[in-house]
């Protein structure tokens, strides 16, 4: 890697006037898993790495409120959020999909914002959150902001966040008494970065569906609800819906042709796991499952 | 507020329980730092992306990936490599069993499977196999010694629980 | 040669597992030398075409930079810097033209290696692209040559008939006839034609590639994970023009070897750099570059079968073409060797195989597990299959109507002696239960299951030398080339040297490969070492324990005495002094093929088999598989060591199953799309088999050391098509390209309902 200087403010006020506009060669550095990925081929040369390990530790902190919604700063580590007691109880399907996410070496240093940040639709999270509604929280020069988790990503390895601006958490509304699952697929080892990620939310009432939320990952070009296959579920019971579902969710979905299959495969598995995901979450104890 | 401009710094961190210092580069990472500057072998870098779990070491005990790991990352933390698991020529549990299991081939990649064993051991004592796989899966093993390699976790873990 | 043996035959832990647990074992990749320097390559970024230009200014002009070396710098201290074990191909960085990509093109030196990094990504390279051949059966007739002529190197016995020629991709082509084909398929009941085909996949030893080199004083000593050292030496002297005693090459235990590491990789030119620094150079290779050195060939099977009434094939006509990339290595040696056992292991009296090896412009192809064995056997038993079960014939039926006997004379006109084919097979359907009832699963998920035999024959001939030294305390030391890459062989050859000594293992120890102390061996490849070096050091022991049987006699004891070895020692010289060295060299018989009809009455001196059967499930609504259980049966002759035999078999077994499902290296518009291991998946430990058994047959190869043999590769060799078999059980389709990917199997499942899938 080509040099490079690393200043560790002690805050997060610090930080972001240390970073700057986006192409003055610095660039903030949490775990650093992803960015040591981009940097060791040379894809990325930053002149200077801001570190955010010293930053206040609320920014490390999971909270809870008092309804059941979290708080879970951004400089949490993936692995402190797969061990929470909190995040098992008040959002469970994090839990889950944290259990199959990269591997415990890159948990324990990979956090909840750097995760987000890096805006690769490969990773497991945003779909996740997306379902449940979650909102993130950005912080810049200007002031603080917080948009729905779906609206940071822009377009494939790149989000909305301004320069200068840094993610600072994520807020997980209270789930109440609603259902959710997220399934991850592989196609080629069982370890391998996704060729599909699905997740769904919802209300029962009775047996039928309300406020559906679904999203997908990896297939698209960003992690993205799936509005077709909410609209297709809403007030339904899931069995008389599962294939409108599927069919729904593989004609929205933008699939491109990679390593992990063609298109036209991927669509086929967007079909076959919409309906599996639909169940899981249909099977899965009040809030999700483990 | 530190200086941004300079490449190299002095780093001090607690190495196998012993406090030690370096003169680095802040472009190394923690796997080069132990070979070059301390002529520890241990951890090694084969995949360069955190998958083969070659380079894994235990930094305030928590394993991590050495080669994606900023050494300077490494200052004021304590660092334990696969040559700090013996106690003088005591093996550990975990060395033991991976010899009696016959759970490596060519060794490359044995030291993160015990540093990662010693992880796994260290936060829950009688794990299942599913359990041993799920925190193994970060590592990857090319002579095929997967079996054997959950036999001597499973073993590691007898040996601890009756130490 | 078996008899009653008391170290030979026992599970002795390896060696050097102490090391290896503790981190402390030696590897190449830790050596560091004062004063060294590090080596980063520019490499083509293109798969064919012209230099028309390298610019290394900016490279030069980067602060902490030594050298920045190209092609023309290697030929001013190499005039001739072509090297390779078949043809004298491949230069030592390219001159001139690339031929794939990913060859080196130039060199920068630096002391800290992220310098050496840094500039080599400056260099720039402008190219004159040319249009390249990537496929195998193309390269036949393609007008894309990748050489405009080929220069033999004539280093092999076995390969003394290659000529040079001009304008063809076409490296060995080797014919076998045996009994008439062309006969027996004009009168048979039933013919089956079919073509397979195999992607390519790389070794990925977990310590990649490295050589150090150190070139002062009118010698050369160069550290580097190789499997041959001896080669190495040969090759770099021959390149110097120097005696093979001013080159030293040391090993230490390698991280891997599959066969990636043998003959020239990395030497050659971590030995220019260090004529051109005069300091020592460290060249060590990233995974990716790894990739880019060595892989294992493509390869495309046409396969049919003349087969009677009652399931005896009759004939059996094989066409194969090998893709041995843009250099041969040892690749014209893989067509011929695999190329004679193409029909299978099966007594079919008319057979006809041809086997080409081609130049394409992928990265070289080598040896990997099995020597090309694992390509031919995912043809010769996924068709084999395919008869059965279109003649309604059980699988394991089949085959043993088939099986090649002991006593039988094998296509290439030798007589099969201590093959235990039908036994590992009977085995094998008697572990899997063959004969009870099966569940298959039901609705979305189906189960099924397949079996597959493979055999091999050793490479040959090929020599081992062996010393063994007796120290005056009794104490002994064995010196031998074999590299220990993880197979356990300096184990296997310490509890050798015990057994015909008498000396405890502890008391034993085995000396890494060093050229200027350890006599010469071919290489440790193909599954060669325990029958070829556990024949030296068994005759180097036995050689040894005759010297102190005579200087027993010379101070006068009696034959029978039971004196102790160190007493012997001070008797003779008056205080603890003195050695004892016994030596040997080994060669077995052998006689080359006859060139025009590939006819050979003793190609090997011994034959491998394995044979797999799994049991699989497949979701009929993805195409996912699972193995549910596997199970691997090898004919290894008599255990050295049987915890370490078994490891072997287990562990090659999950290699192949890597290969099978999910290995594959793709090229795109002429680029490698996926050199690293985020994108080349091997098999992790979710990817195991719910259940793996490993297993022998009690057997005895009476010609090898102790009755054994090699086994190395016979675990990979019934993977592939055992699989294929197990998914066409389970749900109806034949998979006839590897690797069988889950997409693979869903729109083979697609157009057996009638329904194509569409190709976006």
């Amino acid at each position: 890697m080509k040099p490079f200087g690393l200043a560790e403010p002690a805050s997060l006020k610090d930080a972001i006037a240390m970073i700057g506009d986006a192409d003055s060669g610095v660039r903030p550095i949490a775990g650093g898993s992803a960015l040591m990925l981009m940097m060791k081929p040379g894809i990325l040369q930053p002149e200077t790495l801001v570190s955010l390990r010293g930053i206040e530790p609320r920014y490390s902190s999971i909270e809870t409120a008092g309804d059941g919604g979290l708080f879970i700063g951004a400089m949490t580590t993936l692995r402190r959020m797969e061990l929470s007691a909190d995040v098992a109880r008040h959002a469970p399907v994090v839990t889950q999909a944290l259990r199959r996410l990269s591997n415990v070496r890159v948990r324990n240093i990979a956090t909840l914002g750097g995760h987000l940040a890096h805006g690769d639709p490969h990773l497991d999270l945003p779909p996740v959150l997306i379902a449940l509604r979650a909102k993130v929280h950005i912080a810049g020069r200007d002031g603080e902001r917080q948009i729905d988790v779906e609206d940071l990503f822009r377009s494939y390895l790149e989000t909305s966040l301004d320069s200068g601006e840094l993610i600072t958490g994520v807020t997980v509304p209270a789930q109440g008494n609603r259902k959710s699952a997220y399934i991850k697929h592989t196609t080629r080892s069982a370890d391998d970065w996704p060729a599909l990620g699905l997740a769904v939310s919802f209300s029962l009432d009775g047996d039928v569906l309300r406020d559906v939320r679904a999203a997908i990952g990896a297939a698209t070009d960003i992690p993205q609800r799936l509005k077709s296959v909410e609209t297709a579920l809403e007030g339904k019971r899931a069995a008389d819906a599962l294939q409108g579902a599927g069919d729904a969710a593989a004609a929205e979905a933008q699939v491109h042709s990679d390593a992990r299959g063609s298109a036209a495969y991927k669509r086929e598995l967007i079909r076959v796991f919409t309906g599996r995901v639909i169940r899981k979450a249909m099977e899965s104890a009040a809030g999700g499952t483990i | 507020m530190t200086d941004t401009k300079n490449s190299r710094r002095t780093i001090r961190f607690t190495l196998n329980g012993r406090p030690v210092a370096a003169d680095i580069g802040l472009n190394q990472n923690i796997t080069e730092v132990l070979q070059d500057s301390f002529g520890l072998g241990g951890s090694r870098e084969s995949c360069g992306q955190g998958l083969c779990g070659c380079c894994t070491v235990i930094m305030d005990g928590k394993a991590v990936t050495g080669c994606l790991t900023l050494a300077a990352f490494a200052d004021g933390a304590s660092v334990t490599t696969v040559e700090g698991l013996a106690d003088g020529e005591t093996l550990s549990a975990e060395q033991e069993a991976f010899i009696e299991t016959g759970a490596f081939q060519c060794g490359f990649c044995t030291p993160g499977f015990i540093l990662m064993t010693k992880q796994l051991l260290d936060e829950n004592p009688d794990p299942d196999d599913e359990e041993i796989r799920h925190y193994l899966s970060g590592n990857l093993c090319r002579c095929g010694a997967y079996p054997e390699i959950v036999k001597a976790v499973r073993l590691a873990a007898g040996k601890r629980r009756n130490a | 040669m078996a008899g009653t043996t008391t170290t030979v035959g026992r599970s002795f832990p390896r060696m050097e597992g102490r090391a290896k647990v503790t981190g402390r074992a030696e590897y190449v990749y830790n050596l560091r030398l004062p004063n060294m320097l590090h080596a980063k390559a520019c490499r083509s970024t293109i798969s064919h075409g012209r230099i028309r230009s390298i610019d290394t200014s900016a490279a030069e002009a980067t602060p902490g930079v030594h050298h920045v070396v190209t092609g023309a710098d290697i030929c001013k201290v190499l005039p001739e810097p072509f090297y390779g074990p078949a043809f004298h191909d491949q230069p030592i960085l390219a001159l001139e033209k690339v031929r794939h990509y990913g060859e080196p093109i130039a060199v920068v030196l630096a002391a800290d290696p992220h310098v050496a990094e840094l500039a080599a990504q400056r260099i720039v390279v402008d190219y004159e692209e040319l249009p390249a051949v990537f496929d195998e059966v193309e390269a036949m007739t393609s007008d894309v040559i990748v050489h405009e002529e080929l220069k033999p190197a004539g280093t092999f016995a076995d390969l003394k008939h290659l000529a040079g020629k001009r304008d063809t991709n076409l490296a060995l082509d080797y014919h076998l006839r045996h009994g008439d084909a062309d006969k027996a398929f004009a009168e048979a009941d039933r013919v089956f034609e079919h073509t397979f085909s195999t992607q390519q996949t790389m070794h990925t030893p977990f310590e990649p590639m490295i050589a150090i080199a150190d070139v002062r004083n009118s010698a050369a000593t160069v550290y580097t994970s190789t499997q041959s050292p001896s080669f190495v030496r040969y090759e770099l002297a021959r390149l110097l023009g120097w005696p093979e005693s001013s080159v030293r090459v040391k090993t230490s235990h390698l991280g891997g070897g599959f066969g990636a590491k043998v003959y020239v990789k990395t030497e050659a030119l971590a030995l220019a750099l260090s004529m051109i620094a005069h300091r020592p150079v460290r060249l060590a290779l990233t995974m990716e570059e790894q990739f880019y050195t060595i892989t294992k060939h493509p390869s495309t099977f046409r396969i049919a079968s003349a087969v009677d009434k009652n399931g005896k094939v009759t004939a059996r006509k094989c066409e194969v073409w090998w893709n041995g990339g843009a250099y041969a290595d040892i690749g014209p040696r893989v067509t011929q060797k695999s190329g004679f056992t193409a029909a299978g292991p099966y007594n079919i009296d008319n057979v006809s195989i041809d086997s080409y090896a081609l130049y394409t412009n992928r990265p070289p192809a080598g040896a990997l597990r099995g020597f090309g064995i694992p390509q031919l056997v995912w043809a010769y038993e996924s068709h084999t299959d395919i008869i059965a079960r279109e003649m309604g014939i059980d699988p394991v039926d089949f085959r043993k109507r088939n099986i090649l006997r002991n006593g039988r004379m094998q296509a290439v006109g030798t007589v099969v002696k201590d093959g235990e084919f039908e036994a590992i097979l009977d085995e094998l359907a008697k572990r899997m239960d063959w004969d009870k009832p099966f569940d298959r699963g039901s609705g979305t998920v189906r189960r099924g299951r397949g079996v597959a035999i493979g055999f091999k024959a050793s490479i040959s001939p090929t020599t081992s030398s062996a010393i063994v030294a007796v120290n005056a305390d009794g104490s002994c030391i064995v010196y031998c080339s074999t590299v220990d890459m993880g197979q356990g062989s300096d184990t296997a050859m310490a509890q050798i040297a015990s057994e015909v000594l008498d000396i405890p293992m502890e008391k034993i120890r085995v000396v890494n490969p060093d050229t200027d102390v350890t006599p010469y061996d071919m290489s440790t490849l193909g599954s060669r070492s325990t029958f070829h070096m556990g024949h030296a050091v068994r005759l180097a022991a036995a050689d040894a324990r005759e010297k102190l049987l005579a200087l027993a006699k010379e101070i006068g004891l009696p034959e029978g005495h039971n004196t102790p070895v160190p007493e012997l020692f001070v008797r003779k010289f008056g205080m603890s002094a003195g050695a004892i060295i016994g030596s040997a060299n080994y060669i077995p018989d052998f006689t080359p093929p006859n060139y025009s009809t590939g006819q050979s009455p003793n190609a090997t001196p011994f034959w491998m088999s394995g044979a797999t059967g799994v049991e699989v499930e497949v979701d009929t609504e993805t195409g996912q598989m699972r193995i549910l259980r596997m199970i691997n049966v090898c004919d290894i002759g008599k255990a050295i060591n049987p915890v370490v035999v078994e490891t072997q078999i287990s562990g090659a077994a999950v290699m192949q199953l890597g290969f099978t499902v999910s290995e594959e290296m793709v090229i795109e518009n002429g680029q490698l799309t996926n050199p690293s291991l985020a994108d080349y998946r091997i098999p992790g430990i979710f990817d195991m088999p719910s259940v793996m058994e490993s297993g022998f047959v009690a057997a005895d190869q009476q010609n090898g050391p102790f009755g054994a043999k090699g086994v190395g590769e016979s675990g990979t060799f019934g993977v592939s098509p055992a699989i294929a078999n197990a998914i066409e059980d389970a749900v109806g389709v034949r998979i006839t390209k590897m690797p069988i990917k889950a997409e693979a199997i869903y729109r083979a499942l697609c157009v057996k309902q009638g329904r194509e899938l569409s190709d976006d």
